[in-house]
This record gives structure tokens, sequence and C-alpha cells, in this order.
């Protein structure tokens, strides 16, 4: 029986690419004032950018249930007896607790591994499309749970963030506490360090910002795959995805876009890049 | 004799200011020759013993502490280049002064990696030939050697403005050199017994001791923060500084009582500084009256560290001038900052200070002035600690060098990143011109202002936003998207909002930020980037 992956909505997996790819993605939770939307299935990125930039809410952001993640192994238990959860970092949210509390009630159904990535977006998502594979072509649960921790160190994020308002007010600032107060106006570039997020760097404009994410991918000598992510400026990432296929092969640079729960925290305009390493 | 020589200079140190190679007042050289040699001579009555050698010794430690600006370095290297020479020996004679002096003369080129003729380094390299050739034509007499030195030194400094593109054009000798005669020629004064003449040529002004021979004792030499740092220049009648140095000894630690009858600098550290003024102020008036605290000077230091940003372990250091500029760098993560620029140049012990203070084993120290790096190299050589120099020679290349600093990379690859961003940026320095001068192609008359680029004087105008103008037409605003405008101390923000707003209709695609930097001396910090 194949291993059947699970992840959550801030691998920024697309439902349509889950689908592809046989993986589960349990989606967080966002809320503007009284109205709560499940990420990505019952609010789309459009429509939660638009509020997030335009509504004078500002959103907050909750990790799924126990429940919800009750409902998601029993459901895959009834076609499989090995199931591989990797979530989101655990220092950014309480997802990884619910998925392991949903573990203790079920325990007896079938064999479940979680892990903690300590990673976010597209550097937790190209881990979970890589161990998608692994488990399509036929690796046990323990073989692909080794891997997983392995593959952790290998997994690294870029990420430009237009302002770091976002990230402040949702608490999630972590070490990049220090760039706030700035005395002038500067565009952070963080990474995500010991499951949260850290400086890199700064610069002054987006498009320093876009080279820095460009010279970021030079700096490995074996690369496995690349993701580039935008918020709400496509073109942005497009423009760097076109650049990167100049040094890269483009089949192995993933396209994806940061989702709603990320977004409340990264803000508008944000770009990110992954680098997966290769063995 | 060498207090002398640092009294001395001490009255021409506003003359030799003046000696001003370009239209702005880089002119320190006098202030940072002066304040290295007063370190010198404070360390010169801390030797151990009165041999030649200790005495070299402590002066050569006194001046690399000391050192301000690149006049004081190589000032410092000179008087490194004695006492190496000098080591070991109990006394020394005219022989031995030349052997010395040729030592200073390799020791100062040494020290300087880019060295230039007709500064300072010629001057001593032609003293030392002349010692040379007066030792081995007519032999022994240390006053004979020390006159073919001075009149040397003299020559010498006259011919700087033949070898020195600058210094013809602007019409002075070379400051630093200029210098280094004043303190040779004090030295000889000195040795001829003309110390009643030095004071009556300009007696308005006494403050060292021009009978050096009696050494003040030093109670303890270590300057561990303690009490007050109490300092002043006591003036009156027949004064005894025997019996000053008497009562004060048990008041206080690193006391220091130099002068004679009319006038005595003291320097003590105490508990009561409230008591020796006091006393001191029944002998005579008192003068230039400093009292520091220095506790809370150590306590500052420790709240700076605890005050520092995010937990790394490698640690900034920036020289910066003005509160405002202060204040973006510390936003932008410095870890500590120590006040000085353009015309207050910080010495080596300063900033060896602020290296200490932090934290961290690994330093970056951003000088921010190109007249201050060569005291930032300094000071590898007097820690334990790993210092690395980003060579920023201007306000706008810190902040780009700062802000390129990556907190993930090792101290190695941050020097590369951070030198990198440096190349990347463009520096405007607007100010006002302090004399009328001639400078290549530009006319440029008293107060003007003058607009440098990368340190570079290109353009002068009837204000500031014309110099400004003529220079952005210069440049290729296509690759430019920030313009970052730091306006001075003496700059009003309208006026620096009134530019701001005129570039911006000019150039909309570019964002334009203003800043109120508190600098002095310059109006305008601009950078482009």
């Amino acid at each position: 029986m194949t291993v059947e992956i699970v992840t959550d909505s801030l691998s920024d997996i697309t439902p349509e690419f889950a689908k592809e790819l046989g993986v589960t993605v349990v989606p967080l939770y966002v809320r503007f004032g009284e109205e709560v939307y499940r990420d990505r299935v019952e609010i789309t990125t459009d429509e939660f950018y638009h509020k997030l930039v335009h509504g004078d809410i500002f959103p907050t952001t909750t990790q799924p249930s126990p429940g919800d993640f009750i409902t998601v192994y029993k459901k895959l238990a009834k076609k499989t007896d090995e199931i591989l959860v990797i979530t989101v970092s655990g220092v950014l949210s309480g997802t990884y607790q619910s998925a392991m509390q949903a573990k203790s009630m079920v325990e007896d159904k079938c064999r479940i591994e979680v892990i903690d990535s300590r990673k976010v977006a597209m550097s937790l998502g190209l881990i979970v499309i890589e161990a998608a594979k692994a488990a399509k072509a036929g690796a046990g649960l323990d073989e692909l749970a080794d891997w997983v921790r392995k593959a952790i160190h290998r997994s690294h994020l870029v990420v430009y963030f237009d302002t770091l308002k976002y990230l402040a007010k949702g608490g999630r600032i972590g070490k990049a506490q220090g760039l706030l107060g700035a005395m002038l106006s500067i565009k952070p570039i963080l990474t995500i360090k010991d499951g949260e997020m850290a400086p890199l760097t700064r610069v002054r404009s987006p498009a320093a910002g876009l080279d820095y994410l460009y010279n970021f991918v030079p700096g490995f000598s074996k690369v496995e795959a690349l993701a580039v992510e935008h918020a709400t400026t496509p073109d942005e990432a497009d423009e760097l995805v076109r650049r990167l296929s100049a040094i890269f092969p483009k089949e192995r640079i993933y396209r994806s876009i940061v989702s709603p729960v990320l977004g409340t925290h990264a803000g508008p305009n944000a770009l990110a890049l992954t680098v997966l390493e290769a063995e | 004799m060498f207090a002398a020589a640092t009294g001395w200079l001490e009255k021409s140190s506003a003359d030799i200011d003046a000696l001003n190679v370009f239209p702005v007042p880089d002119g320190d050289t006098g202030t940072n020759m002066l304040l290295t040699m007063r370190s010198t001579i404070e360390e010169a009555y801390r030797a151990p013993d009165r041999s030649a050698a200790a005495v070299a010794q402590a002066m050569a430690k006194g001046a690399l502490m000391g050192a301000r600006g690149n006049s004081g370095v190589i000032l410092s290297q000179i008087l490194r280049g004695l006492a190496q020479n000098l080591a070991a020996k109990e006394s020394f004679n005219a022989a031995d002064l030349a052997s010395a002096l040729q030592e200073s003369s390799v020791m100062a080129y040494k020290g300087i990696s880019n060295p230039v003729e007709g500064t300072m380094l010629t001057v001593i390299k032609d003293v030392a030939k002349a010692v040379a050739a007066e030792v081995a034509s007519n032999g022994r007499d240390l006053v004979s050697v020390m006159e073919a030195a001075v009149n040397a030194a003299g020559e010498s400094v006259a011919n700087t403005p033949n070898l020195l593109e600058v210094l013809r054009e602007a019409g002075v000798v070379d400051a630093g050199g200029q210098g280094l005669h004043t303190i040779l020629d004090g030295a000889l004064r000195y040795l001829r017994g003309e110390m009643e003449q030095m004071r009556f040529r300009k007696p308005q002004i006494i403050i060292t001791d021009l009978h050096a021979t009696k050494l003040p004792q030093m109670i303890a030499a270590d300057e561990v923060p303690y009490g007050y740092c109490t300092e002043f220049l006591l003036k009156g009648e027949k004064l005894d500084t025997d019996k000053i140095k008497k009562k004060l000894e048990k008041k206080g630690e690193s006391l220091i009582v130099v002068g004679d009858d009319s006038a005595a600098r003291i320097h003590i550290h105490t508990l009561e500084p409230g008591d020796i003024i006091a006393y001191a102020s029944s002998l005579g008036t008192l003068h230039q009256v400093s009292i520091r605290n220095m506790d809370e000077q150590h306590q500052d230091y420790l709240e700076m560290q605890k005050a520092k940003g995010p937990a790394v372990d490698t640690a900034i250091v920036a020289v910066v001038a003005g509160e405002g500029l202060a204040d973006v760098f510390t936003s932008l993560g410095v870890t500590a900052i120590v006040p000085g620029g353009q015309t207050m140049n910080p010495s080596t012990k300063d900033l060896l200070q602020a290296v200490e203070g932090v934290a961290s084993d690994k330093v970056i120290i951003l000088p921010n002035n190109k007249n201050i790096i060569a005291t930032a190299s300094q000071v590898q050589s007097l820690t334990e600690k790993k210092i690395e120099v980003v060579p920023t020679t201007t306000i706008p290349q810190g902040v780009a060098a700062l802000l390129a600093f990556d907190y993930e990379a090792d101290l190695e690859a941050n020097i590369s990143i951070m030198a990198r961003a440096i190349s990347a940026i463009k520096t405007v320095e607007i100010c006002r011109a302090v004399r009328s001068a001639k400078l290549g192609d530009l006319q440029i008359r008293k107060k003007q202002p003058i607009g440098f680029l990368d340190g570079d004087l290109v353009a002068v105008g009837e204000s500031a936003l014309e110099v400004l103008n003529k220079m952005l037409s210069k440049l290729d605003l296509n690759k430019i998207e920030v313009i970052t405008i730091y306006y001075g101390d003496d700059t009003k923000s309208e006026e620096a909002e009134q530019v701001a707003s005129d570039i911006r209709n000019r150039y909309p695609q570019l964002q334009i930020e203003v800043v109120k930097g508190g600098q002095p001396h310059y109006n305008y910090i601009i950078s482009i980037e």
C-alpha cells in the first residue's frame, strides 16, 4: 500500500497541484472579523489579497483543529495503513500540535508519522512534492520520514518583504524584530531559521530585492528544484522565473502563490524563492 | 624635550589647522597631531624608568593609543620606529638618533598602504637623510644634528607643494609636514635651552610643562574606570607643582601634575572632584575644567551592549557624527557608534574602547571617512578580537554596507558583500567652501556651496540645489532607484524638503527620502543608489 502524504495549506501547494500529486492539504483558517474562511478552499488568493489591501479589517489566522486532522486521518486510513504528515514550522503555527493530538486519538487505526518541517511556504512545499513522488514510487513510511528529516536541511527559503508591518502585527516577526523601526524605508529579506523568521539582509528597492533573490541561487552547487512565489505581483515573480531559467532548467522551477494565511503575515508585494539542494 | 616640542606644536596647531589643502575645513591636522602628541607625552610620564628605551617605548604606545587622523597615525609610526631602534638603549647619542630616525622613516612608509610624496612622509624621509649626513660629516653633537634635522624639515616642507599637485593649486604647504617640522623645532629649542623665548613668543598659551625634566610620579598606571576623571589647567603665581602633587597624591589615582610656577595642568581620577577643585582654586584660577564620570561611561557601554538588536556573533562599530545619522545607524542594527567624522577624527583609543565594549569577538568597523580608515586599521594590533575594517569613506557607503550585512554569512563573506555594496553607491556631499580657491576648472569663492561626488570636488554653484542639480545631470539616472537626502545640523528642514520636491518633480520615477542627519559641516549628504 502506498504511503499517504498530508501537509497543511502553508506549504503553498495549490489544490489543483495537490490533486495531481495525490497529496492531502489540510487548510488553516483566515478570519476577517466575524468571517472565517478555510485557506484556499473558501477564499481564493485573489479575493484574499484584495480584502487585505483594501479592507479595513486586519485578518487573523488560526491553525486547523485536531478534529480537522482526525477527519483526514480516518478518511485516508480506509485506503492505507501508513500516513506521513509534514507540517509548517511549529514555531510559527500550532498546526503541528493539532496534527499530533489527532494522531494520539486515532493511533491504533494505522501508523501515522508527524514531522515538524521547521519550514514554511515552498521551502515546505518542495519537500512535500519530492516526498509525494517518492511515495508513489513505493517508498515506505520509515524510509520517507528519514528522507524528509534530511531534506529539511537542504531546503532554503528567502522572502522579500515590501514591509514588515504585517509580520509584526501577526506576531510572527521572530528574530526580524530588530529590523523594525528603521529610520529609512528598507525592504527586509528574511529566511526561516530554526523554525522562525530571521533576517538575512535588507535592500532599498523591489528591483534590488529581485536581484538578491536571483543571486541567491548560484550560491548552491547542486540544486534539485526551485520555487518562486508571489503575493500580489505575478509579473515580478514571472520575471524572476525568466531570469532563473537561463541558469536552471525551467521544468524544475515550481511556480506558486503565497497562500492567504501566509499572506496575512507577508503582506502584499512579497516575493519568495526556495532552493531545494540536491542530495 | 618632546614635551617641549608638544608645547611648541600646541602654539601653532591653529595655524596648522588653517593650512587647508582643499577648500573644505578638513584642516584638523594640527589638532590631530597635537592630540596625538599629548597622548604620547602622557604615556611617556608613565615609563617604568627613564632610560631612552623605556621612554621611547612608552611614547610609541601613547602615540598609538592617541593617534587621531592620518597625520596622527603617521606620527605614531614615526615614534614606533624610534622606539624599536632605541630598544635596550639606556641613553642615545647623535649616531643613535640618526639610525632611529632612519627606522622612523621606514616605519612611516610601511604604515601607509598608499604612500604619497609631498606629505609628512617625505619630510621624515628627508630629515632622516640629512641627519645621517650630518652625523657622517660632523659627528657627535646632538644639537647640531637636531639643527640639521630642523633645517632639512623646513626645506622639505617648503618643497611639498612641488611634489603634490593639490598643495600647489591651493598654494599651501603640507599641514602634516609642517606639524612635524614644528615638533622637531620645539625639540631643538629645548635642547638649546630656549624655553624662555618659546614662552615669550606666544605667551598667551601655556599649557604643557616646559621643564619636563621633572617627571611627575604616577600613583597608578592602570586606567580602570574609577570615580571622576578630573582635568584642568591651573594658572597662578609661584605655583609649587611638587607641593600640589604631594597634596593630591592621596586623593585619587592616575595623578598627573605638569607645569611650572605660573601654569600647571592637573589630571586625576578621584572620587571627590569637589575637594580637588576647591583646593586648586585656592591656589589660582582654573581653566579648561573637565570632570567626567568614568563609572557612567563604563555603564553606558554595558547599556549599549544590552540594547543592541538581534543577537549576532559579528558586531558592527560605526564612526558617525550627528544625532539623526546616529539614529539611522542604530536603527539599522549597528552595535556601537563612535562619534566622529570629517572635522573630528576619533582616536585609535576611542575605536578600541568601542570594540572592547561590544559583546562579540568579531567586529566590523565602518570608518565612514577616508581620514579614519588608517586609524581604524590600527585597532587590530591592540585587541584579541578579530577586527575587519570595511573602508567606507562616506556616510551613504556606511549605510549601504550596513544594510547589506548578511546575518547568516560569516565574517569573510560579509566583508566582501559589504565591499560590493559600497561600490554600488554614489555619494554626494555638499558644504560651503571655507576659503576661496581654484581647483582644476572650478573657481570657488569663500562660503560658496560646493559639491563632492565620492570625495572629489566636482561642482560649485550659488545654492545647494544648483550644485546638486549640476551633479545629478552628470549621472546616469536610469540605473538609480533611491535617493536619500540627509540634511545637516545647520540646514533647515524646509530647505531640505524644497530640494527633495524639486528632484521629485524632475525625476518622478525615483524614490526620494529626506532624513534629518544633523551632521556638522555638510549641509547635505546624499546617497544615490
